[in-house]
């Protein structure tokens, strides 16, 4: 009975989760472009063939990894810190709140477009800086091998505040005694953070990278405002090429493919965190801390 | 427990505020002025220019606000809608069944959804929905959903049963338990619930941008790639800044008022989810 109140939420999720799926499952295996005259042929699996081989779309998995690898690595790090400075008394704490919340509330479009302007060359405020201090401007924007670095900071700071929140709830689970046990044993704060806090914040790292990860791997909005992809695609994310091959390219069949090799590598990296997780567990309790 | 350094805190404030206090600076300068930076350049080259070519463009900017507050109200109500009775339905699953549908809503609220374009694209052409803008709420209720039943179903069981029981002994049905006992004791829950939906709607970008295509549809941030793509406004960006400015504005006023549901909405997802 009480199953019929869960069924139109599970429904509408359905059909926005799953319905894609199943429908890229198939797409996947149709010659569906406009040299089909947007008629889906199944091709037996040529799209897959071509997935394989396609250089572009390696290199789109490589940058990618790297893009998600540093974002969460920083966002991680940098959220820690900033929880750990939330956690203590603050003056004005709803407003400092607030404020740290900012860059995760805008729309990625927005600051985007923001990031652009900071990041112009010649003319934006981050060259004005370097001007000043006597360097030459910088392409930020413009040198295929360091402009995913500026794709990765506008990132870290937009979801950074994202991170903190999150962790700031696990320490706040954290007894308040069990700390100060510690303190009175002569741990100092050092020792205290990597025997008490960080075992105990374990659950909420983990939420967090696996959370940050996904969306990560799945980056799209800020790459295509920021960048476009550019400079000589250099800073191409999987969603873009996808996006690409269905808007652009308009080349369905092909698209889906992506997409579902995207899927897998999501599913594959975090499925590779939850074990790494367990076998770490499973080490820790029999005395093998590595 | 020793207070915060006031140093390390004023770094953490200046890195969320200062690339906006930058874009605030440019939009109200002259485009000569950003040019030039020159060091005396400060006391000249001020104007309100780059907010008269973005307010009186075509569209008008405040269009762009007005459509992603309506869809971001009817998403919004459209996911509570579901969600509410969804929370309460999984909240009295047996304990094996509620935990395998909670592990699957939280790996959808987890998916990354820009994966799903094409499909619901294909699927909005088939059923005529493009260029409806409330339309857009219903994917955006069904890519909510999942945080916010997890969400909603932590805050039904934290009353007590025999709550519920009571009510129940009094003769209420079920409608009316949920709207007379449950539901008014939920309402901080809601609270966050919605305000994370409403965000969420608010800043969607690859299904807003696939569906819409009129210019006079169009939300926020698809607007704002528009805007980024166009070469309406040239370089130097004070009409962009005064865009991305006007476009931060009403989500700094949401996060001021809403900060304390927007953080126990996102700590308790992380708590009991």
């Amino acid at each position: 009975m009480t199953l019929l109140l869960l069924l139109p939420a599970l429904a509408l999720a359905a059909a926005v989760f799953l319905w894609p799926l199943l429908r890229y499952g198939w797409l996947s295996l149709q010659a569906h472009s406009v040299l089909t005259a947007l008629v889906p042929v199944p091709n037996g699996g040529a799209n897959w063939q071509r997935l394989l081989a396609d250089a572009r779309f390696w290199q789109d998995v490589a940058q990618t990894l790297r893009f998600a690898g540093l974002s969460v690595g920083l966002e991680l790090l940098l959220g820690l810190s900033l929880a750990l400075l939330l956690h203590r008394p603050l003056p004005r704490r709803g407003l400092v709140r607030a404020v740290v919340l900012l860059p995760w509330a805008l729309p990625t479009t927005v600051m985007a477009l923001g990031w652009r302007w900071i990041l112009n060359d010649p003319f934006g405020p981050l060259n004005g800086l370097l001007r000043s201090l006597g360097l030459p401007a910088y392409g930020f924007l413009s040198e295929p091998r360091s402009t995913w670095l500026f794709t990765v900071l506008a990132d870290v700071w937009k979801t950074t505040p994202f991170v903190a929140l999150l962790l700031l709830a696990g320490l706040q689970a954290i007894p308040a005694e069990l700390e100060e046990a510690l303190r009175l044993e002569g741990a100092n704060a050092w020792q205290r953070l990597q025997r008490l806090t960080l075992p105990l914040l374990g659950p909420y790292l983990l939420l967090a990278a696996l959370f940050r990860l996904a969306q990560a791997l799945g980056v799209f909005d800020l790459i295509q405002v920021l960048t476009g992809g550019g400079p000589a695609s250099s800073t191409e994310s999987l969603a873009l090429y996808a996006y690409l091959n269905a808007m652009r390219f308009l080349d369905f069949g092909y698209a889906a493919t992506v997409m579902l090799g995207m899927f897998a590598l999501v599913l594959g990296l975090s499925a590779l965190v939850l074990v790494g997780q367990a076998m770490r567990r499973r080490w820790a309790a029999a005395g093998l801390t590595p | 427990m020793s207070r915060t350094p006031l140093p390390l805190l004023l770094a953490a404030l200046g890195w969320s505020l200062l690339p906006l206090l930058w874009q605030l600076l440019t939009s109200l300068r002259t485009a000569e002025a950003l040019v030039l930076q020159g060091a005396g350049a400060w006391l000249q080259g001020w104007t309100l220019d780059n907010y008269r070519l973005v307010l009186q463009g075509d569209p008008p900017f405040w269009r762009y606000l007005l459509n992603s507050s309506l869809v971001g109200a009817a998403s919004t109500g459209l996911t509570l809608l579901l969600a509410i009775p969804a929370a309460y339905g999984l909240q009295r699953q047996r304990p094996a069944l509620r935990g395998a549908l909670s592990l699957a809503l939280l790996a959808a609220a987890m998916f990354p959804y820009v994966l799903l374009f094409l499909a619901l694209l294909e699927l909005a052409r088939a059923l005529g929905w493009g260029n409806q803008l409330l339309a857009l709420a219903l994917p955006y209720a069904g890519l909510s959903l999942p945080l916010a039943v997890l969400l909603l179903r932590a805050a039904f069981a934290d009353l007590p049963e025999e709550l519920e029981d009571a009510a129940r002994l009094e003769g209420l049905n079920l409608w009316q338990r949920l709207r007379r006992v449950l539901l008014p004791l939920l309402a901080p829950a809601i609270a966050s619930t919605a305000i994370l939906v409403f965000l969420f709607s608010w800043n969607e970008y690859p299904i807003a941008l696939t569906w819409i295509s009129r210019a006079d549809l169009l939300t926020l941030p698809v607007a704002m790639a528009r805007i980024a793509g166009s070469s309406v406004y040239a370089v130097p960006y004070g009409a962009f800044a005064a865009a991305t400015v006007l476009g931060a504005l009403p989500l700094l006023a949401l996060v001021l008022v809403f900060q304390r549901q927007i953080v126990s909405g996102l700590t308790q997802g992380a708590v009991k989810g």
